[in-house]
């Protein structure tokens, strides 16, 4: 029996838990007591025995910390620590929260509370253009990204910019140099690239090349500058694989030099879009819907006066911009070019100048407007009209698969029609068109001329125009550095020979370019999460390490010496801070330049080259080439929110489609998800077929930026179909004389929309089944209707009584009832609202399968309905986001065995997930089938394409490691993360309204409460904002206090135009909607369409208070 | 004198289905004696092997009940996600189930406890086994509920528990009413059952002759000795019991289609559904009867006591609710079209002709136009055509569960959440093992208990008249047995029928002399 041997009397006494420092044998403390006693306890202790010493030693009575098998209770606890800690090794996974290392600050910086965000703000571009951002950061922890409103881009910015975030914490993104394809480190490549790149030097940078993705940053152009000085022979080629090369040269040709396009929809009165998707397509379109929604707003108190701006649209593919015109044309792209020289022909603008006048009509001859329906024939005589009597207030716009001239000759017709210096601006260009500019990179490649090629962001393999054969030409470079976030085809490919790890935009320093030049600062919030020894560098702190020696390597650094220049001093900090906090450099937007000559001449023979190349094109099958909305060109892939946000137009998601008309469908014995073989050019890709109602007919169009190969996420890998492939350089947006031809196999695509209807026997039946109550459900009006009757929505539907099971509280005492309006009118489906709840709320990804079992998760969808009894040519679209009502009589709640979801006293049906059993019955009686149900534990599998093994579950299901954790470091720390087996739903983002109401509660109390004379707290109105009310760029939604009367939620909702969905099931819902009203050339005719014209049949005959209105609609 | 047409006795008639006016039809065939009839049922659970196909039939249930364990297993560790379940359908094969075996348990309480209570007497040959088949069509019923939920490990929060957070359960919701509805009835449906077995598990202990079986039985018997104050007793509890069950025959189903009258989704916020879910599960409950009669009776050579007149009259039954049912088919049309109510009309429409019309046109063939086959007699009365039918209105009954739930579900108010809906093979395998399981239970419950209520059929045998004398003394009645002087004896005695069927327990049976110890010992 071992003595108890490390612990005297004495210690025992001293403080609990102290650390021992000197363990002694017992012996000894035996010998060392003994002799100091002058008083005993016993007369054994007087005459001392070992045995009694050693008793006298002891803590406890003999055998009390003593097991009975021998072991004492301090060895028993020393194996017991010890095998604990064993076990925390070998499970350390058995545990729900992620392993993480907490060090608690020593000195708390000021305003600094653990547990509270902090918002910075900072900024990222794309393509070249810079978007200022407000970032939410959690106890250092970046989770959340909106738009900065005091930058040009405005507080909403879209979808693929909030997704960023997420490309952070990417577990697959790169965290390790590789060179020729295998893993290395910094140091191997700085004491690499120094041998090289001073041996370059020496050379003047003769056989460098730079191919890097287009940068706005004055960093960066600065840093470029001074490279350019010390390396002169180095040359630089910016590539985009969806840079819009057509407006650059186009409006160089008329403007005589690169102009910048900026248009200002605002002020418009009319909008004529030529392919140009600019509500949602292009980084900019944030900015334009926030524009163009202020024109598409009226009151109801003055629908007597009320005006609206009308929307012209002419494209092949159905776009969100189509979806959202007064007017839609569906035109084949290479037809294009001749409907616009027949609308400038008949605008009678250029009779002046012979030459564009000929040049005009020999382009007009190639379209027909004769083969137009009564109704577009009208339409296109209105749009002249209207254009010529909005001079200064139209704008004419034309997408990036227009030829230059097209872009001339809208510049032309801008100027005069007077819109120019009006509505559309100019600004000098920072970009340069990206084609040529590679084309001369690969010659230069493949003469042998480039001996180092640095490729700075970017996947040039698998964005190159497919004819360059960008990988043979890649190969003969004897060094390819591939500097990337992401490991992808470009870094795998054999010719690489370094591929080193980028860091994100919240990791690093930099500076960015709006459209108009202004310019944010982007600051990072978190240490790369990149090991040391990787150094994830940012594109300035790439070109200063070529750079080497004199200039700082230091990102922060570079953007300094940028905007500080040689100020010093504190005046010059507190600017510098002051620039930080804002997230806009003051004063460096460029000024607008208010008309540029247009050199008519110009335009005339681009116009007169223009006829000749399209001459064939506008017979036969056309392809046409599109940038998605999600992955952009391919670069987003990785970013699972984007991936499985459903697509605006054709709700698929996780892949792109082979998009065709129905009846050219029908022409091809086509249907949905057949595998084709798409051949352009002597190439050919393999797509799966989708039909698209509304797409022009004999075009069939496709999204770049799928059908990833070889790439390091295996989010984007296998997503979608290859585009590119058959992209040549001749055929960048429009290919002639496609080919289609079955290959008889099949893809499944997983889309969230328009199921249950394809399987029916009559299919007329599910088909008039939506027209019939579509009408009720996505009210709409025209500015007629809406003029004479400003309360037509009222009348959709007809409620004659509203009686409930059960005793009824309408909660009308309660100190808040939240509510939110969502305005239909100025909605364009664009779907940021999405992404921002997802990103707020901490909705995982469900992946592509449990997308196509109809198990998506989102709180907040964006319904999309096509209107009309011809199921093949619709006759007009409904878009309206739903989530959850909080209806104040909820069905959900009624039948829900456990209380799991009951309602507040401020009008919030709340779901307390903690008691929930998951019957699914709420679900089952919810009429707007808001409710999601964790068929899975979502945030603990990583699925994403399949449902993989006999068990559907991965091993980290149960063990939790890998870097799939990472993901969770996005988690909004204020909301609950659901475990499978719950119900979920839109919460109105209920920890901001707590957040809210505990600050306002802390304000009041602070003021002295009750004494200072208040009765309570007061929340002003526009403090709490939904994720999705953040996020919109139409500011359709409006969240607020109905107790509040002046609150502008109470103003919308008492408004006429406002209206419930489904208020004939008596649900009281807290969410209305504003009906839209759109602007169409004419009021819909009595004979075509009984479906689509229902509503504004029953709104003229009817007078406003006749409620058979839809009936007698859905009848006529 | 012969008081009593012996030509109506139907001894010497095998078919016992013709309608002579005036005179009562025979319910026991051949002339059995009391002895007989206790040793043909007794026999059953005393035989040393069971038949053939039994074993057959037992492996497979086993097999399938065996691979519902997988699945359910599968299940709980993986989630509700391993079936095909989406948003928007919720439900489909799970409440599927659990209505189809709900509707299955009707009859068995229908048939012990409401015929009872209209004496009439033919249900004794068949009340004991469709009982047993009721609870463990519940059993099979009350799993789904508890499978089904997301977080299965906390379904008992559906009970209303006492605890420390004060929580009980949310008394507005159907579900919570399904809790009180199918507990209750299970559990007067098995107290009945198990009252009813009582003197029959007597009989059995009594002729029992290993110690297992005699203590096995005897335990259940609680000790039952037939005195006259036991019958008494037994008699009234078993009226009582009756009475209470009969309501419970009504109101559970009637509380399960509130689990969609109460909502308000189209196509199931009918108020309809009540009589038409009781209709249906009375129509479906019988066809169950049937096909599990059919070859019990062939199997268990029970044909003299399940008699042809038992199945035509079951099958008259499955007749009339069928048509009941069909007629609910046609007046759901007729309303949702009356009340113009535009989801209402759709969700009708949507039915027949929309992605599930398959489903719809299979429910109305088997459950509407198939039972009209039984107008003709031929072939109420012809065993292979009604054991077809029958299985052929189960099958039906099923699709009309799974018609109502999954295209309501599927297509609602919004079309923008629409979705499909089609089985995973754990579903598929769910609902399959569960027949295992249903027929473990019940093929246990032939080889071990009573399938028939010996003591209750002997009440409705020409014996258990009291005026009865005998079985006469002309020739011709060859089948004249040894149990005519306990009868008589009986019948001195001056007791009811009851007292006879309890004497007939002691009679010594040639095959089965009466075990030591027994009651009249």
């Amino acid at each position: 029996m071992p003595p108890l041997n490390d612990r005297d009397i004495a210690s025992s006494q001293s403080a609990c838990g102290a650390p021992e420092t000197s363990p002694a044998p017992a012996s000894q403390h035996g010998q060392q007591q003994q002799p100091t006693r002058s008083w005993w306890r016993s007369i054994e202790e007087k005459s001392p025995t070992p045995e009694m010493l050693e008793q006298l030693g002891r803590e406890f009575p003999e055998g009390a910390d003593q097991l009975p098998d021998g072991e004492d209770r301090r060895t028993f606890i020393k194996l017991m620590g010890a095998s604990m800690a064993l076990a925390g090794i070998g499970v350390s996974g058995c545990r729900r929260w992620p392993e993480s290392k907490i060090v608690p600050y020593a000195v708390r910086p000021s305003d600094r509370v653990p547990g509270k965000p902090v918002i910075y703000a900072t900024a990222t571009e794309y393509a070249g253009v810079g978007i200022g951002l407000l970032a939410t950061s959690f106890d250092g922890r970046p989770i959340k990204l909106d738009g900065n409103g005091d930058t040009w881009m405005g507080r909403g910015v879209g979808t693929i910019s909030q997704s960023r975030i997420i490309e952070l914490y990417n577990p697959e993104r790169s965290i390790t140099a590789l060179h020729k394809g295998a893993p290395s480190d910094d140091a191997a490549f700085t004491a690499w690239a120094r041998e090289r790149f001073d041996a370059l030097k020496t050379r003047g940078g003769e056989g460098l090349a730079f191919l890097t993705e287009a940068f706005s940053g004055p960093s960066w152009a600065d840093m470029k500058a001074r490279l350019s000085k010390a390396l002169p022979k180095a040359t630089w080629t910016t590539w985009e694989p969806l840079s819009n090369d057509a407006a650059l040269t186009g409006l160089a040709t008329a403007l005589g030099g690169a102009r910048r396009l900026i248009p200002d929809y605002s002020l418009a009165d009319v909008v004529v879009s030529f392919d140009d998707d600019f509500l949602n397509a292009s980084p900019l379109s944030p900015r334009f819907t926030r524009d163009f929604a202020k024109t598409r707003r009226v009151k109801s108190k003055e629908a007597k006066t009320a005006s609206l701006s009308r929307l012209y649209s002419f494209e092949s593919t159905l776009s969100v911009t189509g979806m959202f015109a007064d007017e839609r044309f569906a035109v084949r792209t290479s037809t294009l070019p001749a409907v616009v020289a027949t609308i400038a022909m008949d605008l009678k603008l250029f009779d002046g100048t012979p030459a564009l006048a000929t040049a005009l009509a020999k382009l007009a001859a190639m379209f027909d407007a004769g083969k137009l329906d009564a109704g577009r024939q009208e339409a296109l005589k209105r749009l002249v009209e209207d254009l010529r009597t909005s001079r200064g207030r139209g704008i004419i716009t034309a997408g990036a698969n227009q030829p230059p001239a097209v872009h001339a000759l809208c510049a032309a017709m801008n100027d005069a029609l007077g819109n120019t210096g009006a509505t559309v601006r100019y600004v000098p260009a920072l970009e340069t068109p990206s084609l040529p500019a590679m084309r001369s990179l690969v010659e230069a490649l493949n003469a042998g001329k480039v001996d180092t090629l640095m490729i700075i962001g970017g996947n040039p393999i698998y964005t190159a125009p497919v004819d360059l054969d960008f990988g043979a030409a890649m190969a003969k470079a004897a060094n390819v550095i591939h500097h990337a976030l992401e490991v992808n085809e470009t870094s795998r490919h054999a010719a690489c020979t370094w591929h080193l790890p980028a860091a994100h935009f919240l990791e690093c320093w930099g500076d960015v370019r709006a459209w108009d030049h202004s310019v944010s600062i982007q600051q990072p919030l978190i240490y790369p999460l990149v090991p040391d020894a990787q150094n994830a560098r940012s594109p300035i702190e790439v070109l200063a390490l070529v750079a080497g020696g004199e200039v700082p390597l230091d990102g922060a650094a570079i953007v300094r010496r940028t905007h500080l220049a040689d100020r010093t001093g504190a005046e010059a900090e507190a600017a510098w801070r002051r620039q930080l906090d804002r997230g806009v450099v003051p004063n460096s937007a460029v000024e607008l330049e208010s008309r540029p000559a247009v050199k008519l001449a110009a335009v005339a023979s681009s116009l007169e080259s223009c006829a000749v190349c399209i001459g064939s094109a506008t017979a036969g099958m056309e392809l046409v080439f599109f940038n998605d909305m999600k992955v952009f060109d391919g670069r987003f892939g990785s970013i699972g929110w984007l991936q499985e946000l459903p697509d605006p137009v054709t709700k698929i998601t996780w892949d792109n489609a082979a998009l065709i008309s129905p009846v050219t469908a029908k022409r091809f014995d086509l249907k949905k998800g057949d595998l084709v073989r798409l051949a352009a050019g002597g190439r050919f890709v393999e797509a799966a077929i989708w039909p698209v109602p509304g797409h022009a007919d004999d075009s069939v169009s496709i999204a770049l930026g799928y059908g990833r190969t070889d790439c390091g996420s295996s989010i984007a890998q296998g997503a979608g179909f290859n585009a590119y492939s058959i992209r040549s350089s001749n055929g960048m947006w429009v290919v002639a004389d496609a080919g289609i031809t079955r290959t008889g196999a099949r893809y499944d695509l997983a889309h969230t929309q328009d199921h249950g209807v394809s399987e029916a026997i009559i299919p007329a039946v599910p088909h008039h089944g939506i027209q019939d109550r579509l009408p009720t459900l996505v009210r709409q009006g025209t500015l007629t209707e809406f003029r004479e009757h400003p309360d037509f929505a009222k009348h959709r539907t007809h409620v004659t009584h509203r009686l409930s099971l059960w005793e009824e509280s309408n909660l009308d005492g309660a100190a808040h009832r939240w509510a939110m309006s969502i305005d239909l009118g100025t909605c364009t489906g664009c779907s940021a609202c999405v992404i921002a709840c997802q990103a707020e709320n901490n909705i995982p990804i469900v992946g592509k399968d449990q997308v196509a079992r109809g198990r998506e998760l989102h709180w907040i969808r964006i319904d999309r309905y096509f209107k009309g009894a011809d199921m093949e040519r619709p006759e007009g679209f409904a878009i309206a986001p739903v989530t959850c009502m909080q209806c104040e009589n909820a069905p959900c709640e009624q039948v829900c065995p456990v209380a799991a979801t009951v309602h507040d006293e401020e009008g919030l049906n709340n779901m307390v997930y903690n008691r929930c059993i998951g019957t699914r019955y709420c679900s089952n009686n919810c009429p707007y089938k808001v409710r999601r149900f964790n068929f899975f534990d979502y945030q603990r599998r990583v699925p994403v394409r399949e449902q993989e093994g006999f068990m559907a579950v991965k091993p980290e299901y149960f063990v939790e490691t890998g870097p799939e954790l990472r993901l969770r470091m996005q988690f909004n720390p204020e909301v609950t993360v659901r475990m499978r087996g719950v119900m979920e739903k839109c919460t109105f983002c209920v920890q901001r309204i707590q957040a809210a109401k505990i600050t306002a509660k802390n304000a009041w109390a602070k003021k002295g409460g009750l004494a200072s004379g208040t009765s309570g707290y007061t929340i002003p109105d526009g403090m709490i904002t939904t994720a999705c009310q953040d996020a919109c760029p139409a500011e359709a939604i409006i969240f607020g206090d109905l107790s509040d009367s002046k609150s502008r939620v109470s103003a919308l909702h008492a408004d006429d135009r406002s209206y419930q969905m489904l208020e004939e099931l008596n649900t009281k819902t807290r969410v209305k909607y504003m009906a839209r009203i759109t602007n169409p050339v004419a009021e819909p005719s009595h004979g075509g369409g009984h479906h689509a014209s229902a509503p504004a049949n029953a709104g003229n005959e009817a007078s406003p208070h006749t409620p058979e209105a839809p009936a007698k609609g859905g009848a006529a | 004198m012969s008081a009593i047409d012996r030509g109506n006795l139907g001894f010497v008639q095998d078919d016992n289905t013709l309608e002579t006016p005036g005179k009562r039809a025979t319910l026991v065939l051949n002339m059995k004696s009391f002895g007989e009839v206790t040793h043909q049922v007794a026999r059953v659970s005393e035989a040393r092997k069971a038949p053939l196909a039994w074993y057959v039939a037992f492996v497979v249930s086993l097999g399938l009940c065996g691979f519902l364990g997988v699945c359910v297993t599968y299940l709980i560790f993986a989630g509700v996600g391993v079936w095909n379940l989406n948003n928007p359908v919720m439900w489909a094969f799970d409440i599927t189930n659990f209505v189809f075996w709900v509707g299955i348990g009707h009859a068995g309480t229908l048939i012990s406890a409401i015929l009872f209570l209209f004496r009439q007497k033919w249900r004794t040959g068949i009340n004991r086994f469709a009982e047993a088949m009721t609870i463990f069509a519940v059993i099979c019923a009350g799993l789904f509920p508890g499978i089904h939920v997301g977080r299965v490990w906390l379904a008992y929060w559906l009970f209303p528990i006492p605890n420390s957070m004060e929580l009980w359960p949310q008394f507005r919701s159907p579900l919570l009413w399904d809790v009180f509805a199918v507990g209750t009835y299970f559990t007067v449906s098995l107290v009945f059952w198990y009252v009813g077995l009582i003197p029959d598990l007597a009989t059995l202990r009594d002729r029992a002759k290993g110690t297992i079986r005699q203590l096995g039985y005897g335990l259940f018997a609680l000790g039952w000795r037939g005195s006259n104050r036991h019958w008494h007793r037994y008699e009234v509890a078993y009226l009582l019991l009756a009475a209470l069950a009969t309501p419970l025959v009504l109101s559970v189903h009637s509380v399960v289609s509130f689990d969609f009258a109460v909502s308000q989704l189209p196509g199931w916020h009918t108020t309809i559904f009540p009589p038409y879910f009781v209709a249906g599960a009375i129509f479906s409950g019988f066809a169950m009867v049937v096909t599990l009669a059919v070859p019990a009776r062939q199997l268990f050579g029970l044909k003299d006591l399940i008699t042809i007149r038992h199945l035509d009259n079951m099958n008259k039954i499955i007749l009339v609710t069928g048509c009941m049912v069909g007629y609910a088919y046609s007046m759901e049309f007729f309303i949702a079209w009356y009340s113009a109510a535009l989801y209402e009309k759709f969700a009708f429409v949507n039915r027949a002709f929309g992605q599930y019309w398959w489903a719809y046109a299979f429910m109305v063939s088997c459950n509407v136009i198939t039972p009209q086959l039984f107008w003709f007699k031929a072939l109420r009365t012809s065993i292979p055509a009604m054991f077809v039918l029958s299985l052929v209105v189960n099958v039906g009954m099923w699709f009309e569960r799974f018609v109502i739930i999954v295209s309501s579900l599927a297509n609602d108010f919004l079309p923008s959440s629409w979705g499909d809906y089609a089985p995973t093979w754990v579903e598929i395998g769910t609902m399959i093992g569960s027949f295992g399981l249903f027929g473990v239970l019940f093929l246990l419950f032939c080889r071990f208990l009573p399938m028939i209520a010996i003591a209750e059929v002997k009440a409705t045998m020409p014996q258990g008249n009291p005026h009865w004398e005998g079985y006469g003394h002309g020739a011709g009645h060859a089948g004249a047995g040894a149990g005519g002087g306990h009868v008589s004896h009986a019948h001195s005695s001056g007791a009811g029928p009851t007292s006879i069927a309890g004497s007939a327990l002691a009679s010594p049976s040639p095959e089965a002399p009466l075990s030591p110890g027994g009651p009249n010992s």
